[in-house]
């Protein structure tokens, strides 16, 4: 290499970095420009009192040096508090969009055209949902158009996949992640529409049954409720015996295990605070205790027994048991303080579908379950599709020898093979998550009600430029930088870690 | 292969040379020989018969060069009507030369020194105060200034279709009327037109939603959003709360009154009335609220019969809201003088001739009003004593809106509204609301007379006054006019007769 490099003439290098420079001039010049400087400038910007009503080209007053007063006003205030918390509760859908697209992605690596699979269970699928279509014109529930709809759709998909196989789905899929998102947002408007919104008039037939049921039986709405109670307390002990059971084994190091154990135990925390779980929270509460106590005693009991290691070891792998169960709690406690209070709902003018985006209650998780219906879809399932075809074909085979189930092939072989790619998609929804929410917050709730939906960046808007105040908006962005830093080098660290392991 | 892309290079640059080239060329402003100036605006058609008509009117008013045409050019800009992009290009020194905004948008631009103050031009070129409702004077002028002319004016009130209420055996409301007697014929409909079993898309509403309806309300309880010197918030009152907890009554317990589900719902396509209007028409509204803008729409319907306009109810004082879209100077235009003659142009009988025909509002000059093309349009019999109704609120209880320098309207507007949600969502009380509200906009003002020194000598004036004013009002004697600075207090105790004008207090 030195050698060719020697026998370039230097005059003839220089011409080629000329050349080169001159290539790469337009980007480095539009980096420098519309990247760094900004980025430069709004740091700065960030320790002024830069308002648009007192500083502009108009104006003869220049932004003063005010020290660390932005960042100051942000922590003492309860808005950004507040704000970050909207964007944190947003980014509790992450994990789910993350496992649906892996579904996604799986599902769609399967070959489902007819000849290639199996055509006639999905021509069977199909006849099923054309006939439930006719059942359900015939006992009067076709009178909600939108129910025939929707089942027709579904049908029509199922015929269309069976023919076009997985192009079609895979095209299907992808769609939410090339339509344009404005137009998507005054879709899903629609379909929230309390009163003449699809997605009520699906859901208020099933509400009408259940109510009626409840009013019936309301018993065995307090069963299911307590049932919940017990599953919560049980993914808790399993979670915690699980942990115990890597501890014991070497896996998990003792500082290590701090923070999964309390992820895990925030669910219950949640209990303590929400009046919905108020009727559960002793035996939450005083459960969650005594699970708790048993797995220390026995930990401490054990401690002599086994060689600690390094206390940092397999933290990944706790924190990610613990997400998944964490995530898997708050599922089960929202179902069963909705089983619970059901049948008081029921009896008092029976259930009623929600308002999704007028509703504080509803805006938040409508806004959620938008953000998964596009996350499925998205560059995240392309990602896990690409991982999938590079997942050696031997390692299947050696499972298959051994005589593994499906499920023990997906989480000893596929789910490890796609660590990397799992990490990868994580780092950046978390990215993402904390940054986003502004297209929605703006098209569709216009950050209310009552401000249930304002995320950091919408606040970022409001505050820079319905106020003016841009120093206090890049203060705002600069702890977003910090935040959004500070989870990303968190990941990189144990993530990368995790993959490893 | 370096040779070819060396080449390749070279050929891209040049094409991009060429096609720049090509582009400002195609630019609107390089094809005149005249100057241009741009008006940001809305996509209204009838934009350009307005742009049109003032070509003419500057030929007719020998606004002309050496060859005899219009000395200047104007041009819609329809694409940069949002606030935002105003905000970034006025203060980046690209605004539009005339930009249409509503009033909160000017306070924030006058405060950001962007637009111009045509005080004095407006007074020698005839486009001053004088030339408008007086009522608009808040909308317009800030501090005794002027930043602003209308190209409209709008007053809410209540379109009633007869045929609707006397098809369920109903009497439509007086002119005037009170919320007890809004509740009765609100009840009254709602049980006539709805028989049980009624699905919800065939719901029937005596009203559709009311705009801006809340403050109109508490002002009719003789209350303001802010003080008399507009130095802190005064909704920290029992009259609020009533207010509060009566609106929610009437949507949420009796609703008489659409919810947001329902006005989403139905105002699927926006625009010139929405929805509403079509829903008006087939009777599932009784009345829809609105101004005299909302017949471009109902011209449009075949088949309806007589209309009759009334106020929106009162509790104590009548009042009403009184909007325009105006349109201001922009600081950096280049031809501020040409400019100028579009804001003389709204003042004229040509523009206002426009808006008298195509009935968007009302002419911002008000002698139009009396004429017979404005009170009884040929084409249009079923209108005649609609138009008087509006102008009629346009120049008695019309009142515009607070504002104050101390806090831009948009914050004041935006607290008020997170905790008249938060009590609508049932997460606090009503009283907690207003106490909230007061509160929040108070702080949010110490916050602006900390950041903003320019603004100490003059708040600590008003507070001065307002302990003053405060002091007069607890002995039960008047308050002299001038202290008074909220356009509302203002007429409202000028009415109630707790007002010495100036005159009195020298005498």
């Amino acid at each position: 290499m030195a050698e060719s490099k020697r026998s370039v003439p230097a005059a003839k290098r220089r011409r080629m970095l000329w050349i080169a420079l001159a290539f790469l001039l337009p980007n480095i010049i539009g980096v420098l420009t519309f990247t760094v400087f900004p980025v430069v400038f709004s740091l700065l910007m960030s320790f002024t009192n830069w308002d648009l009503t007192q500083h502009n080209m108009f104006k003869d007053a220049t932004p003063r040096f005010v020290g660390l007063d932005n960042y100051v006003e942000l922590i003492s205030g309860d808005k950004f508090l507040r704000f970050f918390g909207n964007t944190l509760f947003f980014m509790m859908s992450i994990p789910v969009g993350i496992m649906l697209s892996l579904m996604a992605a799986i599902l769609l690596s399967k070959n489902v055209r007819a000849g290639g699979g199996r055509p006639y269970a999905w021509l069977l699928a199909t006849a099923v949902l054309v006939a439930s279509c006719a059942v359900l014109a015939a006992v009067g529930l076709g009178k909600t158009g939108m129910t025939i709809l929707l089942v027709s759709t579904a049908a029509c998909i199922l015929l269309a996949g069976v023919t076009g196989g997985l192009t079609f789905y895979r095209t299907l899929f992808y769609t939410p992640h090339f339509v344009g998102g404005v137009a998507t947002f005054i879709l899903w408007k629609k379909l929230y529409g309390k009163d003449s919104g699809p997605v009520n008039a699906a859901l208020q037939p099933v509400l009408d049954v259940v109510g009626s049921t409840a009013n019936a039986t309301p018993v065995l709405f307090t069963v299911l409720a307590w049932l919940g109670v017990t599953l919560l307390l049980s993914v808790l002990a399993l979670g915690l015996r699980r942990l115990r059971i890597m501890w014991t084994d070497g896996d998990l190091g003792s500082s290590a295990a701090v923070l999964p154990v309390i992820l895990m135990l925030i669910p219950v925390a949640a209990s303590v605070l929400w009046r919905f779980a108020e009727p559960y929270r002793p035996v939450l509460v005083g459960g969650t205790g005594l699970v708790l106590a048993y797995h220390f005693i026995y930990a401490w009991k054990a401690s002599e027994k086994f060689p600690a290691p390094h206390r940092n070891e397999g933290f990944g792998n706790g924190l990610v048991l613990s997400m998944l169960l964490m995530a898997g709690q708050f599922i089960l406690l929202g179902l069963l303080a909705a089983a619970g209070n059901t049948p008081g709902m029921a009896a008092d003018g029976g259930l009623e579908a929600p308002s999704w985006l007028n509703d504080t209650r509803f805006a938040k998780p409508a806004l959620m379950i938008m953000g998964i219906w596009g996350a499925v879809g998205s560059n995240s399932m392309l990602l896990y599709l690409a991982a999938l075809t590079n997942v050696p074909g031997e390692l299947y085979e050696a499972a298959d020898i051994d005589g593994a189930s499906a499920f023990q092939r997906f989480w000893n072989v596929t789910w490890p093979q796609l660590a990397p790619t799992t990490f990868f998609i994580s780092v950046m929804g978390v990215m993402g998550g904390l940054q986003g929410g502004f297209e929605m917050a703006r098209v569709m709730t216009e950050g209310g009600p009552a401000g249930a939906t304002t995320t950091l960046s919408y606040f970022i808007y409001q505050e820079g430029f319905e106020t003016g105040r841009l120093g206090y908006a890049s203060a705002v962005s600069w702890a977003l930088f910090i935040l959004v830093f500070g989870v990303t080098m968190f990941n990189w660290k144990f993530g990368n870690k995790y993959v490893n392991d | 292969m370096g040779f070819i892309l060396k080449y390749l290079f070279v050929c891209v640059l040049l094409l991009l040379v060429v096609a720049s080239l090509g582009l400002r060329l195609s630019f609107p402003g390089a094809q005149s020989d005249r100057p241009v100036i741009y008006w940001v605006t809305d996509r209204n058609p009838a934009r350009e018969l307005q742009v049109a008509t003032f070509h003419e009117w500057l030929a007719e008013n020998g606004h002309v060069d050496e060859r005899g045409e219009p000395i200047v050019e104007l041009r819609l800009d329809v694409a940069n009507r949002d606030t935002t992009k105003q905000t970034i290009q006025s203060v980046s020194g690209v605004g539009g030369d005339l930009m249409d905004m509503p009033g909160q948008v000017m306070w924030l631009f006058r405060a950001m020194g962007v637009i111009e103050d045509i005080t004095d031009d407006a007074r020698a070129m005839g486009f001053g105060p004088e030339q408008t409702y007086e009522a608009i004077q808040p909308e317009i002028t800030v501090e005794g200034r002027q930043y602003r002319y209308p190209a409209n004016v709008t007053v809410p009130m209540l379109w009633v279709n007869p045929d609707t209420f006397r098809r369920y055996g109903l009497e439509p409301p007086p002119p005037r009327w009170t919320w007890d007697e809004f509740e009765a014929l609100g009840i009254a409909f709602k049980e006539a037109a709805n028989p049980p079993g009624t699905p919800a898309s065939d719901r029937r509403f005596i009203l559709s939603a009311v705009d801006s309806s809340l403050t109109q309300m508490y002002r009719s309880t003789g209350l303001s959003i802010l003080n008399e010197t507009l130095t802190a918030s005064d909704l920290d009152d029992p009259r609020y709360v009533e207010t509060l907890t009566r609106l929610h009554h009437w949507i949420y317990g009796l609703n008489i009154l659409p919810t947001p589900d329902d006005v989403q719902a139905f105002d699927a396509a926006q625009g010139y009335g929405g929805v509403s209007l079509q829903l008006f028409n087939r009777g599932q509204y009784a009345m829809v609220s609105g101004g005299r803008w909302l017949l471009i729409q109902l011209r449009r319907f075949e088949g309806l019969g007589e209309l009759s306009v009334v106020e929106l109810p009162h509790r104590d004082f009548p009042n009403s809201l009184i909007a325009t879209r105006a349109v201001a100077l922009y600081k950096g235009s280049k031809h501020p003088e040409l400019a100028k003659l579009f804001l003389a142009y709204l003042a004229s009988d040509a523009y206002n001739e426009l808006i008298v025909a195509d009935a968007d509002a009302l002419p911002p000059n008000p002698k139009l009003t009396a004429t017979d093309a404005f009170l009884r349009p040929a084409d249009y019999p079923s209108e005649w004593g609609v138009h008087e109704a509006f102008v009629d609120a346009a120049q008695t209880i019309a009142i515009g809106r607070t504002y104050s320098p101390y806090i831009l309207p948009t914050v004041m507007e935006r607290i008020r509204k997170d905790y008249a949600d938060q009590y609508n969502n049932n997460m606090i009380g009503a009283e907690a609301a207003a106490r909230r509200t007061a509160e929040v906009t108070d702080r949010r003002i110490a916050d602006n007379i900390r950041r903003k020194p320019e603004l100490r000598d003059a708040y600590a004036a008003d507070v001065a006054l307002q302990k003053k004013i405060d002091e007069l009002k607890e002995k039960g004697e008047p308050i002299p006019e001038a202290w008074v600075k909220n356009p509302f207090y203002r007429e409202y105790y000028r009415q109630t007769g707790k007002l010495i004008s100036e005159e009195s207090t020298h005498g």
